[in-house]
C-alpha cells in the first residue's frame, strides 16, 4: 500500500526533531526568497534593456543590411534539424519528442512577443517552428520509406550535408564567394558564442583523437610530446591562454602578420579543448578491453582499420558522456572572450550596460543571461544522459527502435 | 577421423622467447603440423602453451629459432606477417566479439576490409557459416544479446568467414559454463571431421582422446612429450606426463 | 631469422620511421614560428631581456597583502599579484570545501527537502557559465550594499558596499567591527572586489566538491551502512566516523583536480577588480609590451601553484592509503 501525501511528507520533512526544524527554517527561507524575487522581476525591473537591445544580443553588430543571409542560415538549420529529427524517429512520437514540440510552440509564442519584436520578425520566428515541426512530421511519415531505397552510396553521403551545411553556413557569416564580407569585428552576441564554441569543438575533436591516441601509444617520442602538451594546457588557466593567443600570436607568423583576433581566440578554444577531449577519449580507450585489438589484428586488419572499425568506436562510446560535459564546459568558457574584448553574449551584455541609458540595469542583463545558458547547458546535459542510455539499450534490444538506423552508425 | 596429408602447414624450430620483465617463456620449442591434421596441446598453467601458439600469427614475437607457416617463413617483413593472418584464424578464450556490431557484421568485416571481398558475396557466406555453427537466426543481434556458447560459435563463424587453411584455438571453452561446452566442442568436431588443420590449447581430455591426432604435452616451456592420445592418455613415457595426467583425469 | 626485409615493411623500423617523421615535422613547424618569433621582436625591439622587471611599475593595486605603490619595479607589482592571487586560492580552498562536503553530505540526510535543495543547487551552479555568476555577484549584490549606518550587521560580521569586516584579534584585544566617521573598521577586512571573487568561486567550487563528495560516498558499500544501522548509530554519526574514511580514498583524487580548477579560476578576478596575479600582469604587458616575459612568468606561476597543489594532494592519497592497512 503506498503511503498517501500527508504520512510521505511527515517521512520526508519530519523524521527528526532536528529535521522538523530544518525542514521550517528552509521553508520560510524559500518562501521569503521566492517572494521577493518575484516581486522584483515583476514590478521593478525593467526589462526594456533586454528588448530594446535583443538584436544585439542576438547577432552582435552585424550589418542591417546583411542579416538576411544570418536569416537563410537559421532557415536551413531549422530544415535540417526538422528532416534529422524525421529520419531518426519516423512515425513515432514518444514523450520526449511530444514535450520538444509542445515546449518549442509555446517558446515560438511566447519569447518574440515578451521580446516585444515587431511583428514582421515575429511572423518569421512562427513560420521557421511551423517548417521545423511540419518537416518533423512530414519526414517522419515518407522518409523511412525513402531511405531504406535509398542507394548505399547516398546513405553515406547524407550524413555529409551536416558538415556541408556549416561550411556554408560560415560562408553565410563571414562573406565570400560574392557574398559582401563581413568582417569577424562585427559579430557578436549569441551568434558568435555559438560560432566559437561549435568551432572549437568540430576541429578539436580530430586533434583529441590523435593526441589520445599518441598518449597511448609504445613510441615514446609521441607518448611524451602528447603528455607534455596535455599537462601544459591543464595547468594553465584559459584566461592566460587567450591573453597568449591574442599578444604572442601575431609575433609567430613572418611579417608580424596576424588574423583577426576573433580567429586568434577561435584556435586557442581548439587547442585548449583538444587538450581535455583527449583526456576523455584516453579513458574510452583504456576502456576497451586489449583482445578487441588482437582480435582485430588477428583477423588481419592493419592497425589503421582495427583502430578505425574497432576500437575507436567502443572508445567514442564510453567517452561520449565526458565529451559532452567537454563542450558544456566550453560554452560556459566562451563568456572568457569577454575578458579579452570580444563581444560575445556576456561581452554585449557589458557593452550594452556601458551605454548610459541602460545604467544600472545590471541585475536583468544579467539573470536574463542565466537563464539562456542555464537552458542551453542543462538541454545539452539532458541530451548527454538520454544519448548514453540510448547507446546502452542499442546493443541488448531486439530491434532497433525506428525504421530508419541512424545515419551516424558507420 | 580424416588422415592428415605430409604437407606441412606449421613447422617451428628451436623458439625461444623472453619477457621484457626477463622471463624465459619459450625455451627452445619444436612442432610440426600436418594439413588436416588436429594437434592439442595441453600442460599446466604457465606452461608458456598459449604464448607458443600465439607466436604462429604474430601476436607474440620471438627472439630465437624459426616458425614458417603456410610455407611462410614468420619473419619482421609486414607483407609476410600479413599473409600469415589472412591464412591463420584464431578463437580467443575471451570469445573477443566486437560489440558494437552485429554478429553478420563480425563476420563480415574483416573479408570485406582485407580480402576486398564484394559485400552480397560475403554475406551469404556469413549466413551460411552461421548455419553450419547452428545459430543462424542470430545473424542481426548483437554479441551482448548472446549466450557464452553462442558468442563462441559466432567467434569461429568469424575465423572461418576468412576461409583460413589453419585454425589456432586458445582455451576456447575456459570461459564457458559447462553446459555450453558441448555445443563449441561439437563444432569443432565437425571443423576437423571437414579435414581442418587445428591446434588447439584445452583441457578438455574428451575431445583430445577422440578428435586429436597428436597430443603435446608444455611445462615450463618446453615440449615434455608428443604422442597420439592413446598412448599418453593410457601409457606416457615421462614422468612428467604421469604428473600432469594424475592432475586432471 | 631469416633474412631482413626491405627498411619500409620490417615491423622493427616502423616505429622509429614514425616517430622520426613526426618529430622531424613538430621541429620544423617549432623552428619555423621561433624564428619567425625572434625576428619579430628584435624588428620591434622587445628581445628576450629581464631587465625592464627593475624599472618602476608607474601604476597602482587597488590593494594588496604586500605593501605597493607606484615606484616600486614591475617585480614586485608581480609578486603583490601572485601574494593576492594565493590569498584568494587559500581561502577560496578552504571555503568551498567546507560548503562542498556539507552539500555532498546533505544528499544523504533523511531530510527529503534539504536533500532536494543540494540536487537544485549544484544543477543550477552547474549549468552557470562562473564569470557571469562573478560578476552577478560583484555588479549586482556587493556594489549594490548600503554602506555606512546601513550596511548589513550580524554578530561580528558587517556587510558593506566598502567591504567585509569581521571580529578578530587586533593588538591583543578582540575587536568587532565599528563604525569611526561614517567608515568602518575591524580586525578582519577583505575588499568588496575580494569578497565577490571569494563568494562566487566558493559558491562555484563547492558545487562541483558536493558532487565529488557525494560520488566518494556513494561508492562506500552499502554494507557498511547497514552493519552501522544495526548497531543502532545515527546516520550523522555514521556518516563521519565510519563511511567519510572510506570515502576519502575515492574523494581525495577528485578534489585534487578540482582545487587546481578553483585555483586557475581565480585568475578571472580581473573581471571584478581584484589585482591578482592575472590582472597585474595584464597591466604590465599593455604598459611594457614585453609580451613572451610576461606570459612565460605567468604560465609558469600557475605551474607551480599546480605542481604545489597537487604535491600536497598526493602526499594526503598516499596518507589515506596507509590508514587502511
Amino acid at each position: 500500500m503506498s503511503p498517501s501525501l500527508p504520512q510521505r511528507l511527515r517521512r520526508e520533512l519530519m523524521a527528526t526533531p532536528t529535521d522538523a526544524v530544518v525542514s521550517l527554517v528552509l521553508i520560510v527561507a524559500i518562501t521569503a526568497a521566492a517572494v521577493g524575487f518575484l516581486r522584483w522581476a515583476l514590478f521593478k525591473a525593467q526589462w526594456v534593456v533586454i528588448q530594446a537591445n535583443s538584436t544585439l544580443f542576438a547577432v552582435g553588430r552585424y550589418p542591417i543590411e546583411q542579416q538576411w543571409r544570418l536569416w537563410l542560415l537559421v532557415t536551413l538549420l531549422t530544415a535540417a534539424t526538422g528532416l534529422g529529427w524525421g529520419l531518426l524517429r519516423g512515425r513515432r512520437w514518444p514523450l520526449h519528442d511530444r514535450i520538444a514540440a509542445g515546449l518549442l510552440t509555446a517558446l515560438a509564442l511566447w519569447a518574440p512577443a515578451a521580446l516585444s519584436l515587431s511583428l514582421a520578425i515575429q511572423l518569421r520566428w512562427w513560420a521557421l517552428t511551423a517548417l521545423l515541426l511540419a518537416l518533423r512530421w512530414v519526414v517522419g511519415v515518407w522518409g523511412p520509406g525513402w531511405w531504406s531505397g535509398l542507394s548505399p552510396l547516398g546513405r553515406r553521403l547524407l550524413p555529409l550535408g551536416w558538415p556541408l551545411l556549416y561550411l556554408t553556413g560560415m560562408v553565410l557569416i563571414s562573406g565570400g564567394l560574392g557574398l559582401t564580407p563581413v568582417s569577424p569585428s562585427e559579430w557578436g552576441g549569441l551568434m558568435l558564442t555559438l560560432l566559437m564554441a561549435s568551432f572549437a569543438m568540430l576541429l578539436s575533436f580530430p586533434l583529441g583523437v590523435a593526441l589520445a591516441l599518441a598518449r597511448r601509444s609504445d613510441l615514446p617520442l609521441l607518448r611524451w610530446g602528447s603528455v607534455l602538451y596535455i599537462e601544459f594546457i591543464r595547468g594553465a588557466p584559459l584566461i592566460t591562454l587567450l591573453f597568449l593567443g591574442q599578444n604572442i600570436l601575431g609575433f609567430l607568423l613572418p611579417g608580424g602578420v596576424a588574423p583577426d583576433r576573433v580567429w586568434r581566440a577561435a584556435w586557442v578554444l581548439t587547442f585548449f579543448c583538444a587538450a581535455y577531449l583527449a583526456e576523455a577519449v584516453r579513458s574510452g580507450l583504456a576502456a576497451v578491453p586489449r583482445g578487441q585489438f588482437e582480435a582485430a589484428r588477428a583477423l588481419g586488419l592493419t592497425v589503421p582499420q582495427s583502430l578505425a572499425r574497432v576500437v575507436l568506436p567502443q572508445a567514442l562510446r564510453t567517452a561520449l558522456p565526458t565529451m559532452v560535459g567537454q563542450f558544456i564546459s566550453l560554452l560556459q568558457d566562451t563568456t572568457l572572450l569577454s575578458l579579452i574584448g570580444l563581444l560575445d553574449l556576456l561581452g554585449t551584455a557589458r557593452s550594452v550596460m556601458a551605454n548610459p541609458a541602460y545604467l544600472g540595469k545590471n541585475a536583468e542583463v544579467y539573470f536574463t543571461l542565466a537563464v539562456l545558458f542555464w537552458c542551453c547547458c542543462a538541454a545539452l546535459g539532458l541530451g548527454s544522459r538520454a544519448l548514453e542510455r540510448r547507446l546502452d539499450t542499442s546493443r541488448s534490444t531486439t530491434n532497433p527502435s525506428d525504421s530508419a538506423p541512424s545515419p551516424a552508425v558507420a | 577421423m580424416s588422415q592428415p596429408s605430409a604437407e606441412r602447414m606449421i613447422e617451428a624450430r628451436g623458439v625461444q622467447k623472453w619477457y621484457p620483465n626477463g622471463f624465459h617463456a619459450l625455451r627452445g620449442v619444436d612442432l610440426t603440423v600436418h594439413r588436416g591434421e588436429v594437434v592439442v596441446i595441453m600442460g599446466p598453467s604457465g606452461s608458456g602453451k598459449s604464448t607458443f601458439i600465439r607466436t604462429f600469427n604474430a601476436l607474440e614475437d620471438f627472439q630465437q629459432g624459426t616458425i614458417s607457416v603456410d610455407g611462410r617463413a614468420l619473419s619482421n617483413d609486414l607483407r609476410d606477417i600479413d599473409a600469415i593472418r589472412r591464412e591463420v584464424g584464431m578463437v580467443f578464450q575471451q570469445f573477443n566479439l566486437f560489440p558494437h556490431l552485429t554478429v553478420l557484421e563480425n563476420l563480415t568485416l574483416a573479408p570485406i576490409q582485407v580480402r576486398k571481398r564484394p559485400k552480397a558475396e560475403v554475406e551469404e557466406q556469413a549466413y551460411a557459416l552461421l548455419h553450419r555453427v547452428g545459430i543462424r537466426e542470430q545473424a542481426d543481434k548483437y554479441p551482448g544479446q548472446l549466450s557464452g556458447g553462442q558468442q563462441q560459435r559466432v567467434a569461429i563463424a568469424r575465423s572461418l568467414c576468412m576461409e583460413p587453411r589453419i585454425l589456432l584455438f586458445d582455451e576456447p571453452t575456459s570461459s564457458l559454463d559447462p553446459e555450453m561446452v558441448r555445443e563449441v566442442l561439437e563444432v569443432m568436431r565437425n571443423l576437423a571431421a571437414d579435414g581442418m588443420t587445428m591446434v588447439v590449447v584445452t583441457h578438455e581430455v574428451g575431445f583430445a582422446r577422440e578428435v586429436a591426432h597428436r597430443v603435446v604435452l608444455m611445462a615450463e616451456g618446453e615440449v615434455v612429450e608428443e604422442a597420439d592420445p592413446a598412448t599418453f592418455f593410457t601409457n606416457p613415457s615421462h614422468e612428467r606426463s604421469r604428473q600432469f595426467l594424475a592432475q586432471i583425469l | 631469422m631469416p633474412s631482413s626485409p626491405p627498411w619500409w615493411r620490417d615491423r622493427r623500423v616502423i616505429p622509429w620511421l614514425v616517430q622520426g617523421v613526426v618529430g622531424l615535422v613538430v621541429l620544423v613547424v617549432i623552428a619555423f614560428l621561433l624564428g619567425n618569433l625572434v625576428r619579430n621582436l628584435s624588428a620591434a625591439g622587445l628581445l628576450l631581456s629581464w631587465r625592464w622587471l627593475g624599472q618602476p611599475a608607474g601604476f597602482d593595486l587597488s590593494e594588496s597583502v604586500l605593501p605597493f605603490n607606484a615606484e616600486l619595479p614591475y617585480w614586485r607589482a608581480l609578486m603583490a599579484g601572485l601574494v593576492n592571487t594565493l590569498r584568494a586560492v587559500a581561502i577560496g580552498l578552504v571555503g568551498s570545501t567546507l560548503l562542498g562536503t556539507l552539500l555532498g553530505m546533505a544528499a544523504f540526510s533523511s531530510n527529503g527537502l534539504l536533500r532536494r535543495l543540494a540536487v537544485v543547487y549544484v544543477e543550477v551552479i552547474r549549468n552557470i557559465p562562473l564569470l557571469l555568476q562573478l560578476v552577478f555577484w560583484y555588479f549586482v549584490v556587493f556594489l549594490s550594499l548600503p554602506n555606512g549606518t546601513d550596511a548589513l550587521q550580524f554578530p561580528g560580521v558587517v556587510l558593506a558596499k566598502s567591504g567585509f569586516y569581521a571580529a578578530g584579534f587586533e593588538q591583543g584585544h578582540w575587536h568587532g567591527p565599528a563604525l569611526i566617521n561614517g567608515v568602518w573598521h575591524a580586525p578582519l577586512r577583505l575588499s568588496v572586489e575580494l569578497t565577490a571573487l571569494l563568494t562566487g568561486l566558493i559558491a562555484y567550487t563547492s558545487a562541483f566538491i558536493a558532487e565529488v563528495v557525494r560520488g566518494g560516498i556513494a561508492s562506500v558499500a552499502k554494507g557498511q551502512w547497514e552493519a552501522a544501522a544495526s548497531l543502532g548509530l545515527h546516520w550523522s554519526i555514521t556518516l563521519r566516523r565510519v563511511v567519510l574514511p572510506q570515502a576519502l580514498r575515492v574523494i581525495i583524487p577528485g578534489l585534487n583536480s578540482q582545487y587546481i580548477g578553483l585555483a586557475k579560476n581565480s585568475s578571472l578576478a580581473v573581471a571584478v577588480g581584484y589585482t591578482d596575479l592575472y590582472s597585474v600582469a595584464e597591466t604590465t604587458l599593455n604598459q611594457t609590451g614585453r609580451a613572451v616575459e610576461v606570459i612565460l612568468l605567468l604560465l609558469g606561476a600557475y605551474l607551480v601553484i599546480d605542481l604545489l597543489i597537487s604535491a600536497v594532494m598526493n602526499g594526503l592519497n598516499r596518507l589515506v592509503q596507509i590508514r587502511e592497512r
